[in-house]
C-alpha cells in the first residue's frame, strides 16, 4: 500500500521526523517496506519564459526560442543569458511560461539533456511536456505554466511535485489499513491523535430517479453482501485535474480519465473499491430499463475483461451480468471485485454512468484472482473484505466528486441491496487475561483507551457508563467506583467491546490483546523466561548416534551435503534401479519443473548430479555423503513413508597429492574402510559383505558390489558404480558408492561394550601364506582359521595379497595372514603354539584345498 | 715387564686417537678380544717363571683395567660426538607441508540446525522432526489456516498425487501437500501429549519459489513450541531474545514487530541487529540497522481447541526460523543456491 504523506498531512497529525514515524509504524505492525522520495529526479528543471519565438530555417514544424531561466544560464559577463532552444511543440506562443530541462538535466525517463544541434541550429535543453516530466500523460505539447509562475524556480518546488511516499507492508488480517483513511486512523490510534477526511465535496445537483432506470439483484448473498447502484448523468470524460492527478499517481495508479480516476481516488481514500460502467453500453428492455443481476458464472462462459484478453470462467467465480443482454439471457459485464469488461467500459463518449459500490467475498475473489492470474487494486481490497457498512459512504462521495470534475447530475435515490446486514460481536476482554498473556501490566483503562482509538465501542464491563465515542472521548476509567483493593479489582475488571464495522478480524479475546499489546508497544515487555517445572531438554540415543553417524564419516573424509528431495522420474531407471509394488515415488500435482517432479527414493542420483556439478568445474576428487529422508508410498496409501537413508559417493583421490603422499582413485576398499569404521563407531556387531552375485544391483559393476549386514539383517549396499550408468550421469570418472537405510544402522546399534581386562601376557606371533583358488574369498580363510586356532588364536590379520600367474599359476591367489597367539592366564611355551598352528595350518589346506608356500 | 710397558704405549695413544666408535671397537677387540694382543700376554703367563707370574700378572691386569676404563671414556666422548652429528644432520625443514589427513566438513545447514537445536535443548526442550509430506489438516486446517488463504494455493504450496483415492475437501486435487512449515509435527505431539510441552521442530520445508539467489524451493526450518501454564509474551521475548544472542552474539540486540500469522497471536516477526553496521544502518541491512529472522507469537487459542488442549488452562508461544536465511546473515552467503550444490570448494570451507 502506497501512501502519499502529502496526502496523509491532510487527514491526521504525523510527527515531523519521518524516520521516527516509519520505526513507529514498524514497531506497531504496519512495516514499511520502503520510503520514496517523489520529485527527486527533477533536478535542472525549472521554470523558463519564452521570449522569442522564431520558425526553423530548415524545418515547418520546429521552432527556435529564446528562453529565459534567470540565474540558471549565465553569459560571459556573469550575466543572465537566454537559452536556444529548438522545440518541436505547437502549443505556446511567445511569452508563456513553460518547465526548462537545462543541459545535464535527466528526465524521469531517463533521457540526459545535452547541447545538441537540431538541422543544424544549436539547442541547449528541452521545453518539456507534462508526461516528459513523469507528473501527467498529456504528451500533445509543453506543459504551459501560470503566467505567475516564477523563472528560474525548481519545477518540482514550483509544482510541490516533492512528495514521499511509504510503501506499507499490510497484513491480510488488516483491510482497514488498505485506505489513506485506514492508515490515518491507524496513525491517530497509535499517536493519540484525532483522524479525519480533510476536504467536503459540495452535494451535487440531484435529478431524476435511479429506480427509472435500472434494476438490481443479487442471487447469492455469500458472494456478494452489498450492492449499491447510483447513476450519474450528463458528465463530460476528460483529463482530471492536477491534484487528482497527483494523488492517484501517488497511490501507485495511472491517471486515465476524469471518471476512473475518481473512482480510484475514493478507494485510495476509503478503501472501497467502486466500478463505473458506460450505463448506456448496458441492453435496455423496451420500458427502457436495464438490469443488474450478481450470480455464479456459468460454466465454460467466456468473458472480454479490459485488458482484452478472454477469459474461460468456471461456476467459482462471480459475475455482474446485464440481465437484458442476449434477449434476457444476461451477458456478462465484469468480474465482480476483480475487473470490468471491455464493452462496458467508460470511453471518452461516456455520457451516463452506473456506479458500482459493493461488498463481494473475499474467498471468491481471491480464488478467482488466482485462478485467472489478475491481481488488481480492487481484488487486493475484496480479498482482505471490505466493509460493507460504508459501501454507501464511499459512493456518495464518490458521485459528489464526479459532478465536481465532469459535471453532470446525480439521480435522487440510490440502488441499495444489503441482504445480510453485518452483525457486530460483543467481546469481552479480561484484565486478568490481558496480563496473563502478554506478561505486561497494561492498565486496563490504557486498554480501553487503545481499542478506542482503534474504532471500537468500549464498555467497562458492570459499570454503566459507556466509554463510546471519538477517539478524543476520555476512556472508561476500570478503578472508578472499584472496591479497596485496586489491584484486584483490576485483575477481576472486564471491558465490553464492540469492534467497528471495518474490522473483521476482531472476532475474539485474544484479537483485542493482540491490538492492545501491538499499540502499547512490544518493546515495553519486559523479557522473562518460561519458569515450567517438570521439563527436561533431552538427547535421545538416537539422536546421540544420528550424530555419531555423522562424525564418523567425516573423521574419514566425507563432506556432508544436501540435495535436493525432488527427483526426476527417469533417475532410478538410469540406474535400473527396482523397487516393490509398495515403494512407487510420491508423484507431485504441481511441480517447479520437470526435472522435480516427484520426490527421491534414492539419494544417489544426487549425490551423482553433485559429483558430474564438480567434475565438470574441474574439482576431481569428491567426497561426499547425504544424510536424508527418501520417499516411498503403497499403491492406495494417503502418506509415503519417509525413511532416512545414509549415501555417499566418492571419486578421485581421499587427500590431494603431496611431496609425501601419493594420490590414489578412490576405490571399493576406501569405502569399505569408512563403513567398517562407522559401524565399529556404532558397535555394531557381526558385520558382514556379501558379495553380490545376481543382477540386483544392476547400477554396480558387477563383481565389486556387496551388501553390507550386520548378522542376517542388511543395511544396505556398497560397490564400484557400472562406468555405463556412471556415464548417463555425465560421469567419466571411477565412483564408488554405498547407500545404507539409517533406521537399520540405528536397530544395528548395540549399546555400549563391556570392558575387557587388558591382555597380561604377551603374544607370539605366526605369518602364514598360502596359496588357492581366487574364487575362495578371503572371508572363509578367517573364518577357518578362527575356528581352527580356537580360544588360543587371538587376532588373524591379512597383511599381504599377491596374484602371479607365472610362479603361482592361473587363477590362484597367495594371502599372507599374521596371527597372534595368546592365552588369558598364562605366558604360551612355544610347544603350545607350535601345535595350536599346526593344527590351524592342517585345518585351512584341507577346508580351502590351498598350499602352503 | 718390557713388553707391558710396550703395549701400553702402542694402544693408549690408539684409543686417545680414535676418531670413531666403530675404530674404538675394533681397537678393543685387537687388544682386549679372545685374540687380542692383551689377551696373548696373559694367556702367555704360565710360561713365565713362578716369580715373575704375580708380579707380571699384576701389571697386566692393571694395563687391562686401565684401557678398559680409557675405551669407556673415549666411548663416551666418541658416542656423545656421533649422536651430535646425527641430530645436527637430522634437521628438517619444518615448513614444509604436514601428511595430510583430510577430515570432511559438516554441511553449513546441519550444523546451524544442531547448533539452534543445542541452545534450545539447554532451555529444556527435545525435538519432534515429524513427516515431510503431510496432510493439509495438519499443514494447514489444524494451524487455523483459513480454507481460502493464498498459501494454500497451487501457486504457494506443492500438493502431491493422493493415492487413497479419498476426495480433496479444500484445496482441488488433493489433501496430501509438502509441508510448508514444520508446526505440523507440533500438531501431532500436541495430540499425543498433555502439557508441559517444549518442543523443537527441525526439518525440510517446501514452497514454491522458483530457485534464486535468495530463494529455494526446498529449505530448512526450526519451529519451537511451548504449552505450559502461565506462558506469556514476555516469556517469548526472552526465550527469543536469548537464543539471538547466544547465535549471533551476546552484543547483538532484538527487536520485536507485531505481525500476523494464522497460528499465532499475537504475532510478532523478529529482527536482530545487524552485526555489520550495528544498526546505524548500511547496505547488508538495507539501511534499517536490523535483520529480520524469525516469526513468532503466542500459540492461538484456535490452535489448542483443534487439540483439545483447554486455552483458558495452558497457554504458549511458538516460533520458526528459516535456517537457511540465519545461515545467509551469519556466514554471508550470497547465493542460497550455493548450499544444494554439492560444489566441493563451497562445502570444504565449513
Amino acid at each position: 500500500m502506497r501512501v502519499s504523506l502529502r496526502w496523509l498531512k491532510q487527514l491526521v497529525k504525523l510527527p515531523s521526523d519521518i524516520q521516527a514515524l516509519t520505526s513507529r509504524l514498524d514497531l506497531t505492525g504496519t512495516a514499511v517496506d520502503a520510503v520514496i522520495p517523489l520529485g527527486d529526479g527533477l533536478e535542472k528543471i525549472v521554470v523558463g519564459q519564452i521570449v522569442e519565438r522564431e520558425r526553423h530555417p530548415d524545418s515547418d514544424h520546429l521552432w527556435v526560442t529564446k528562453v529565459d531561466v534567470g540565474n540558471w544560464a549565465l553569459g560571459p559577463d556573469g550575466q543572465p543569458e537566454r537559452l536556444q532552444i529548438v522545440c518541436g511543440a505547437q502549443n505556446f506562443v511567445a511569452g508563456d511560461k513553460v518547465p526548462v530541462a537545462l543541459v545535464g538535466a535527466i528526465l524521469p525517463g531517463g533521457l540526459t539533456i545535452k547541447k545538441a544541434k537540431m538541422r543544424g541550429i544549436e539547442s541547449r535543453g528541452m521545453n518539456c511536456s507534462a508526461r516528459e516530466l513523469g507528473i501527467g500523460s498529456d504528451a500533445d505539447g509543453i506543459m504551459v505554466l501560470p503566467a505567475q509562475a516564477p523563472i528560474g524556480l525548481p519545477i518540482a518546488e514550483y509544482l510541490e511535485l516533492a512528495d514521499t511516499v511509504l510503501d506499507l507492508e499490510i497484513t491480510p488480517n488488516r483491510p482497514d489499513c488498505m485506505s489513506m483513511l485506514g492508515v490515518a486512523r491507524e496513525i491517530g490510534a497509535v499517536y493519540d491523535e484525532p483522524y479525519g477526511l480533510e476536504q467536503r465535496f459540495a452535494e451535487p445537483p440531484r435529478a431524476g430517479q435511479a429506480a427509472d432506470l435500472l434494476s438490481l439483484q443479487i442471487d447469492d448473498a455469500v458472494r456478494c453482501p452489498r450492492y449499491t447502484a447510483q447513476v450519474i448523468r450528463g458528465v463530460k470524460v476528460g483529463p482530471s485535474p492536477q491534484w487528482l492527478v497527483d494523488r492517484v499517481t501517488a497511490a501507485g495508479a495511472r491517471p486515465i480519465n476524469n471518471i476512473v480516476d475518481v473512482s480510484n481516488y475514493i478507494m485510495f481514500e476509503y478503501g472501497q473499491p467502486l466500478h463505473t460502467f458506460d450505463l448506456n453500453t448496458l441492453v435496455a428492455d423496451s420500458a427502457g430499463r436495464r438490469s443488474i443481476v450478481v450470480r455464479a458464472a456459468a460454466a465454460g462462459e467466456a468473458f472480454t475483461t479490459l485488458d482484452g484478453v478472454r477469459r474461460e470462467l468456471d461456476a467459482d467465480i462471480t459475475c455482474i451480468v446485464d440481465g437484458n443482454a442476449n434477449g434476457g439471457r444476461g451477458a456478462t459485464v465484469a468480474l465482480a471485485g476483480v475487473m470490468g469488461g471491455l464493452d462496458s467500459e467508460v470511453s471518452d463518449q461516456t455520457v451516463d454512468i452506473l456506479l458500482e459500490s459493493a461488498a463481494f467475498s473475499g474467498a471468491h475473489t481471491s480464488r478467482t484472482s488466482r485462478k485467472l492470474q489478475l491481481f488488481s487494486e480492487a481484488s487486493a481490497r475484496f480479498e482482505r473484505g471490505v466493509d460493507p457498512e460504508t459501501c454507501l459512504l464511499a459512493a456518495e462521495r464518490a458521485a459528489a466528486l464526479i459532478v465536481q470534475v465532469a459535471g453532470g447530475s446525480v439521480c435522487a435515490d440510490v440502488l441499495d441491496l444489503y441482504p445480510a446486514p453485518l452483525q457486530l460481536p460483543t467481546l469481552k476482554l479480561r484484565g486478568q487475561r490481558l496480563a496473563a498473556i502478554t506478561g505486561a501490566p497494561i492498565p486496563l483503562a490504557e486498554a480501553a483507551s487503545i481499542l478506542q482509538r482503534l474504532g471500537c465501542t468500549v464498555t467497562l464491563a458492570g459499570s454503566s457508563g459507556s466509554a463510546a465515542g471519538t477517539p478524543a472521548d476520555t476512556p472508561a476509567d476500570p478503578a472508578a467506583g472499584a472496591p479497596a483493593d485496586p489491584a484486584a479489582a483490576a485483575e477481576a475488571a472486564s471491558l465490553d467491546v464492540i469492534p467497528p464495522s471495518f474490522r473483521p478480524d476482531l472476532t475474539r479475546e485474544i484479537d483485542l490483546i493482540e491490538e492492545v499489546l501491538r499499540i502499547w508497544g512490544m518493546e515495553k515487555v519486559v523479557a522473562s523466561l518460561p519458569g515450567g517445572r517438570g521439563r527436561l531438554g533431552r538427547q535421545t540415543l538416537e539422536e546421540e548416534r544420528r550424530q555419531t553417524i555423522g562424525q564418523s564419516l567425516r573423521a574419514c573424509g566425507l563432506n556432508e551435503t544436501m540435495t535436493y528431495s525432488f527427483a526426476l522420474d527417469g533417475d532410478v531407471e538410469k540406474l535400473q534401479m527396482g523397487f516393490a509394488a509398495d515403494e512407487q515415488a510420491v508423484q507431485l500435482i504441481n511441480p517447479m519443473n520437470a526435472e522435480q517432479s516427484e520426490l527421491r527414493r534414492s539419494i544417489l542420483p544426487g549425490l551423482l548430479r553433485s559429483a558430474a556439478y564438480n567434475l565438470s568445474r574441474g574439482v576431481a576428487d569428491i567426497q561426499l555423503y547425504e544424510l536424508g529422508a527418501v520417499f516411498m508410498i503403497g499403491e492406495s496409501e494417503k502418506l509415503p513413508r519417509e525413511p532416512d537413508h545414509l549415501a555417499a559417493v566418492l571419486v578421485g583421490s581421499l587427500h590431494p597429492p603431496a611431496w609425501n603422499q601419493t594420490a590414489r582413485a578412490a576405490d571399493f576398499f576406501d569405502a569399505k574402510g569408512i563403513l567398517d569404521c562407522l559401524l565399529d563407531q556404532l558397535h555394531i556387531q557381526k558385520t558382514r559383505y556379501l558379495a553380490v552375485a545376481d543382477a540386483s544391483l544392476p547400477w554396480l559393476q558387477a563383481g565389486r558390489a556387496a551388501r553390507v549386514m550386520s548378522g542376517k539383517r542388511e543395511l544396505g549396499w556398497l560397490g564400484e558404480l557400472d562406468p555405463r550408468v556412471a556415464k548417463k550421469f555425465e560421469i567419466e570418472a571411477a565412483v564408488v558408492a554405498f547407500d545404507l537405510d539409517v533406521q537399520a544402522l540405528l536397530n544395528a546399534s548395540q549399546a555400549m561394550r563391556a570392558y575387557l581386562p587388558v591382555p597380561q601376557y604377551p603374544a607370539v606371533q605366526r605369518d602364514l601364506a598360502i596359496v588357492v583358488d581366487d574364487q575362495v574369498a578371503a572371508e572363509r580363510l578367517e573364518q577357518v582359521m578362527q575356528s581352527a586356532g580356537g580360544a588360543l588364536l587371538a587376532d588373524v590379520r591379512l597383511f599381504d595379497l599377491y596374484v602371479d600367474e607365472k610362479r603361482l599359476g592361473a587363477h590362484k591367489k597367495s594371502l599372507a595372514f599374521s596371527l597372534e597367539y595368546r592365552a588369558p592366564d598364562r605366558t604360551l611355551t612355544s610347544e603350545e603354539v607350535e601345535k595350536a598352528h599346526e593344527k590351524l595350518v592342517s585345518k585351512l589346506v584341507a577346508a580351502t584345498g590351498g598350499e602352503i608356500r | 715387564m718390557k713388553t707391558i710397558d710396550e703395549l701400553a704405549e702402542a694402544v693408549l695413544p690408539r684409543i686417545a686417537a680414535a676418531k670413531d666408535t666403530a675404530e674404538l671397537e675394533h681397537l678393543r677387540v685387537e687388544v682386549l678380544g679372545k685374540k687380542g694382543s692383551l689377551t696373548a700376554l696373559l694367556r702367555g703367563l704360565g710360561q713365565l717363571a713362578e716369580e715373575k707370574r704375580a708380579e707380571f700378572g699384576q701389571a697386566a691386569n692393571s694395563l687391562r683395567d686401565q684401557i678398559e676404563e680409557r675405551l669407556a671414556e673415549r666411548r663416551e666422548h666418541l658416542a656423545a660426538a656421533e649422536l651430535e652429528k646425527r641430530i645436527s644432520a637430522g634437521a628438517l625443514d619444518v615448513t614444509l607441508p604436514g601428511r595430510t589427513n583430510t577430515v570432511g566438513s559438516q554441511h553449513l545447514i546441519s550444523r546451524l540446525t544442531e547448533e539452534i537445536v543445542n541452545i534450545f535443548r539447554g532451555l529444556g526442550y527435545s525435538v519432534e522432526a515429524g513427516q515431510q509430506v503431510e496432510t493439509d489438516y495438519y499443514n494447514f486446517t489444524a494451524l487455523n489456516t483459513p480454507p481460502d488463504h493464498p498459501s494454500r494455493g497451487l501457486q504457494d504450496t506443492f500438493y502431491v498425487v493422493d493415492r487413497s483415492g479419498a476426495q480433496a475437501a479444500i484445496s482441488g486435487e488433493s489433501d496430501v501437500v509438502l509441508r510448508t512449515q514444520t508446526s505440523g509435527a507440533q500438531i501431532h505431539v500436541m495430540e499425543k501429549q498433555r502439557p508441559p510441552i517444549y518442543i523443537l521442530s527441525p526439518g525440510r520445508v517446501y514452497r514454491r519459489d522458483v530457485a534464486d539467489p535468495s530463494h529455494l524451493p526446498q529449505f530448512t526450518q526450526v519451529e519451537g513450541l511451548v504449552v505450559d501454564k502461565g506462558i506469556s509474551f514476555a516469556d517469548l521475548k526472552g526465550t527469543l531474545d536469548y537464543f539471538c544472542k547466544q547465535v549471533f552474539g551476546a552484543e547483538r540486540l532484538t527487536r520485536f514487530r507485531p505481525h500476523f500469522f494464522p497460528f499465532t497471536e499475537p504475532s510478532a516477526e523478529v529482527d536482530v541487529s545487524c552485526g555489520i553496521c550495528h544498526g546505524q544502518g548500511c547496505r547488508f541491512c538495507k539501511g534499517t540497522g536490523w535483520l529480520e529472522i524469525l516469526g513468532c507469537g503466542m500459540v492461538d487459542p484456535n490452535v489448542l481447541g483443534f487439540v483439545d488442549i483447554d486455552p483458558e488452562e495452558y497457554s504458549g508461544f511458538a516460533f520458526g526460523m528459516g535456517v537457511e536465511r540465519i545461515a545467509a546473515l551469519k556466514y554471508n552467503v550470497s547465493d542460497l543456491r550455493m548450499l544444494l550444490e554439492g560444489d566441493m570448494r563451497f562445502l570444504r570451507q565449513f
